[in-house]
């Protein structure tokens, strides 16, 4: 009888394949060619079935080999939420908000994810690395981004 | 003699001031990181390597060259005094450096780690100065077929040095050579896996991947299991060896550096196996070995010279070849080609300037450390109380500039924050993220140089065997393979890295 010996590995064979097939899928419009002269497709697709073939001896790894006993897994769903979403909240309001604004909310929004954050440290740092930012990033290095974006027109328009 | 007029061009880059500049700001830099546990180096590079865009080249390498050293010697800092190895390749420093630490002497381990450090990097780099020049001028005559089993090589090589399964390994460089699909094909300009967003037209940018994977992925599984860190560390006091202690490290030092400068050589975990392999070799050698594990000064030599003579000869197949051996590497070679420089064997005869200066660089730069690390141990050990609950944002918040500062644009953020997530999962699964990296970069050199050679050969791929250098690069590839895949040697390796 074929049993999962393995979940963990079983998932990321799983995965691999489906890996696989997604760049199948979305490179099926690409032209293949021939070994002489390749298409754009051809290595992606040559890959892609690489990849697939190593899932699926993964696949066959996880059904006769143990797992090894390791520590059980924590998960921080509170962590991996703030943390993955700090970036993408940057991305959305910099242009609007400003480099300063938006870093302050960043700081404190992701240190929040930590269980020994506090809110006066938090806005203490995320203060210190805004103002930190705006003088190394706009004014030394000039990126194309400034301190305060049309969002906030009042302290725009007094700087 | 060349190599003196060689040595003396790289001299005069390495000590423009500006560039001294540079260089000692990447020591500092390179080295606070290193003391901060739960950042790597390759994390540093990545979050950095946006500052170092207006600076000219040679300034910007030098810089970053400094950050990755700096970051060896930083790493055993933490080791020594508080048991807590700030980089993988000083785990084994703790073992006994942390004793040393308990017995008094700090300051001796310290000491150590920095002289044995020194020595170790002034041999490697004379012996990157020697090796590279031959090695280039083989290479110039390489063609596609010949760069494609090098590449092989690399890729097969990288995977046999890296911990965890095999199987896994490789599934990460075939995804990490599928993402460097992602993009314009450079031969028939169709765009490939754009989904019409014109960002993507000129691939994935590897900064901001390498940001996600490492710096955000990082920072997600500390949280996991976050505690804070009492850090009771005395101060650091006796930084002078005696005598005895000189007897005692010189051979230790001379094997470290030996066996360093080879393992570095080697794709893959360069450094980290090195230490690994030095520690284990002077348990068994050393005159001292009973005391191992209770405060051994050769137990701190030898890994400590052994890590940054591996470091140093790591940039042997960067520089020559323009074949990273691992993740660091591949940022250079990334930073390489933003700065305008094609690498590879050119590099040396069209940038002699700049490889002569970076290899010149490399020693004023151990120097450098030598001069800030010991006097300033009172401030690396004050980085130590830093809590992480304050570091991390901090970090964030530097990766989201650094990625945004790439291009000026913010597509770059998503993609970092996308690749934190990729590289979570990944990681729950167990997959390591550096051959990933790794082949993400050599991708599109691997398929251009597939797709030329089977052009010249019009299809027939025994091209690949028929030149006598390609053919042994692949024999050499399928022995490497074959002997990680040998059970005794698989055996061996389980136990190097879970010693």
């Amino acid at each position: 009888m074929l049993k999962i010996r393995n979940g963990r590995d079983f998932v990321g064979g799983v995965t691999m394949i489906c890996v696989g097939l997604l760049f199948i899928w979305f490179g099926r419009e690409l032209e293949v060619g021939n070994s002489f002269q390749m298409g754009p497709g051809y290595f992606p697709t040559m890959l892609s079935l690489l990849l697939m073939a190593i899932g699926a001896l993964i696949i066959v790894q996880s059904l006769m080999v143990h797992a090894e006993e390791g520590e059980p897994e924590a998960w921080n769903w509170k962590a991996y939420f703030l943390v993955i979403l700090g970036p993408v909240g940057f991305g959305l309001l910099l242009s609007g908000l400003g480099l300063a604004p938006t870093m302050l909310l960043l700081i404190v929004g992701v240190a929040t994810a930590s269980r020994y954050a506090n809110w006066r440290h938090s806005i203490l740092l995320g203060v210190f690395l805004s103002v930190c930012s705006v003088l190394l990033f706009t004014k030394l290095l000039s990126l194309p981004v400034s301190a305060f974006g049309p969002w906030v027109p009042l302290i725009g328009e007094l700087l | 003699m060349d190599i003196f007029a060689n040595l003396w061009l790289g001299a005069s880059t390495a000590f423009m001031p500006m560039n001294l500049f540079y260089g000692f700001i990447g020591c500092l830099l390179g080295t606070a990181i290193g003391v901060l546990p739960g950042l790597g180096p390759t994390a540093t590079i990545a979050m950095l390597l946006p500052i170092t865009f207006g600076l000219p080249p040679e300034s910007a390498l030098i810089m970053l060259a400094g950050i990755f050293y700096g970051a060896q010697y930083g790493g055993s800092t933490t080791a020594v005094l508080i048991n807590l190895p700030g980089e993988s390749s000083s785990v084994v420093t703790a073992i006994d450096g942390y004793q040393m630490a308990r017995n008094g002497r700090a300051g001796a381990a310290l000491a150590t780690a920095a002289l044995g450090s020194f020595f170790a990097g002034s041999v490697a780099t004379i012996l990157l100065a020697v090796a590279a020049p031959p090695l280039a001028a083989v290479a110039l005559n390489f063609g596609p077929a010949e760069y494609f089993s090098l590449m092989v090589l690399g890729l097969v090589a990288s995977v046999a040095l890296a911990s965890g399964s095999l199987l896994k390994a490789f599934a990460m460089i075939v995804f990490g050579l599928i993402l460097g699909t992602i993009g314009t094909d450079v031969e028939s300009g169709t765009p490939r896996y754009v989904f019409d967003i014109p960002e993507l037209y000129d691939g994935l940018n590897f900064v901001a991947v390498s940001m996600g994977i490492f710096g955000i992925c990082e920072i997600l599984r500390n949280l996991e299991s976050e505690h804070e860190r009492s850090v009771g560390v005395k101060r650091v006091t006796g930084l002078m060896l005696t005598k005895e202690d000189f007897k005692r490290i010189i051979a230790p030092v001379l094997r470290g550096t030996a066996l360093g400068s080879f393992l570095g050589v080697l794709p893959g975990g360069g450094a980290m196996l090195a230490s690994f392999a030095a520690y284990a070799v002077e348990k068994r050698v050393s005159p001292n070995r009973a005391e191992f594990g209770k405060g051994a000064i050769e137990g701190v030599a030898a890994p400590e010279s052994a890590n940054n003579a591996g470091a140093q000869t790591s940039f042997i197949p960067m520089l020559t070849l323009g074949i990273p051996g691992n993740p660091v590497m591949a940022l250079m070679v990334g930073a390489m080609i933003i700065q305008g420089i094609t690498p590879g064997p050119n590099v040396i005869s069209d940038e002699p300037e700049l490889f002569w200066g970076m290899i010149v660089s490399m020693w004023s730069g151990n120097l450098m450390l030598v001069i800030l690390n010991l006097p300033l141990i009172g401030l690396w050990v004050r980085m130590l109380t830093v809590p992480y609950h304050l570091l991390f944002p901090a970090i964030i918040g530097f990766c989201c500039i650094g990625a945004y500062s790439i291009n000026n644009s913010v597509f770059d953020v998503f993609v970092m924050a996308g690749f934190s997530v990729i590289g979570f999962a990944l990681s729950k699964m167990r997959f390591e993220p550096a051959p990933l990296l790794l082949g993400f970069i050599l991708g599109p050199m691997l398929e251009e140089n597939l797709r030329r050679a089977m052009l010249i050969s019009q299809g027939d791929p025994s091209i690949f065997v028929r030149s006598p250098l390609s053919l042994s690069l692949l024999i050499f590839a399928v022995v490497v393979l074959a002997l990680v895949l040998s059970p005794s040697i698989s055996r061996k390796r389980e136990e190097a890295f879970t010693e």
